[in-house]
């Protein structure tokens, strides 16, 4: 007596479905993604504060936990041109290969006599420099006014962000508002990380 | 892996040779690993919640300002910003009286700061009628010292926010009282 045997099948399961929520996925994060900027190391502290940074013709100066300061401007046709502009104010004068190496750093944290070196490392080399910070001071006329000045000059659009870490000291931050505020800078965003509102709070 | 087929056709009989027909299954299992590979990769490459930010705006320093009345230290509650995240604060007494020292008292960010701030602000608003300008009476005076941090900044703005106090002022100078009064507790250590 022979049995009856059910004929045996690879087990198969159709992945049509599964690849079409795949790619959707996929779809969405490579349209939202916004990648993360190797800078320097900041954690900013939080507030319930809900306005949002803008994107563009922005600014950044952040402050790091040791208290250098960094600076760094969103779009490169105007990292280019402030480099070109404080260049000249200052006398020095940059290649084309420089400023093209310039444009490409997000943001940078060296006193002027230190920049040109750093410009002619190879590409590779360049983010494993220890960044010394720029130089600022409580008179209001150190390097850091030179740059904003310089990047003005490039965009007057341009919208001033501090960023700052948690464990900078208020002296540096003091400095720094003194900069701004000997180029009659008053208004500017503080950069800072979203949280809760406490319960009961209501946004009139 | 993809299945083998049984050859179709073969009931029929009618003799012709015919080309197999090949299945249009097309196996995806290789996409998928691919499409998740890609997904994984943009998940944890992405940065998803935007940083928010607070607008700041300070005093102009080249405009000049008109004298005005020296502030009522009974409206005023005076913050001073210390190390290792404490608050000392004065509630309506000014740092030259003679019972200041009595009265400075240490708190923390957070729920206790609001707290005082709250409670400071409806004694003082109860107690003082709203100026001509329909402003409440209650103002802060924000005093950072070189101990604080940013942080402390942020978190102290942040309580104006959420307790609604209209007027405060960063003021970034102490006075000799003041500094007597905080005496070493604001002295960096190193």
């Amino acid at each position: 007596m022979a049995k009856v045997r059910p004929k045996k099948h690879a087990p198969h399961t159709d992945m049509t479905a599964m690849t079409d929520v795949a790619f959707l996925l996929l779809t969405f994060f490579i349209m939202t993604a916004t990648f993360k900027s190797n800078d320097a190391e900041i954690t900013t502290p939080s507030s319930i504060s809900q306005i949002k940074v803008p994107d563009d013709d922005i600014m950044v100066i952040s402050i790091d936990k040791e208290g250098k300061v960094f600076f760094g401007v969103d779009a490169k046709p105007v990292r280019a041109a402030m480099l070109e502009n404080i260049g000249q104010s200052k006398g020095i004068t940059f290649t084309e290969t420089e400023k093209a190496k310039f444009a490409l750093q997000s943001s940078f944290g060296f006193p002027l006599n230190q920049l040109k070196p750093w410009l002619n490392m190879p590409k590779d080399q360049m983010p494993n420099v220890k960044q010394p910070g720029i130089p600022v001071d409580s008179t209001g006329a150190s390097e850091l006014a030179d740059w904003v000045y310089a990047a003005r000059k490039a965009n007057s659009q341009l919208r001033i962000a501090l960023k700052g870490d948690n464990f900078a000291k208020f002296p540096v931050f003091k400095d720094v508002l003194s900069n701004l505020q000997s180029q009659n800078i008053n208004k500017f965003n503080l950069i800072t990380g979203s949280e809760q509102a406490p319960a009961g709070f209501t946004n009139e | 892996m993809a299945a083998i087929e049984e050859s179709g056709g073969s009931g029929k009989g009618d003799g012709k040779v015919r080309g197999k027909k090949m299945s249009t299954r097309v196996d995806m299992t290789p996409m998928v690993d691919l499409g998740f590979l890609l997904i994984t990769f943009f998940m944890l490459a992405t940065t998803m919640s935007k940083p928010t930010s607070m607008s700041l705006a300070v005093p102009d320093k080249t405009e000049k300002v008109d004298e005005t009345e020296p502030l009522k230290a009974s409206k005023v509650l005076t913050l001073f910003m210390g190390a290792n995240d404490d608050v000392y604060y004065l509630d309506g007494i000014a740092a030259d009286d003679d019972k200041a020292e009595a009265s400075l008292k240490t708190t923390r960010y957070g729920y206790d700061l609001r707290s005082v701030i709250f409670a400071s602000q409806k004694r003082i608003n109860a107690a003082n009628p709203k100026d001509e300008k329909g402003n409440e009476a209650f103002v802060v005076v924000i005093k950072p010292t070189p101990v604080s941090t940013y942080k402390n900044m942020v978190d102290v703005l942040d309580e104006m926010a959420i307790t609604k106090s209209k007027r405060y002022a960063l003021v970034d100078n102490l006075t000799e009282s003041e500094k007597k009064l905080l005496g070493d507790k604001i002295e960096p250590k190193n």
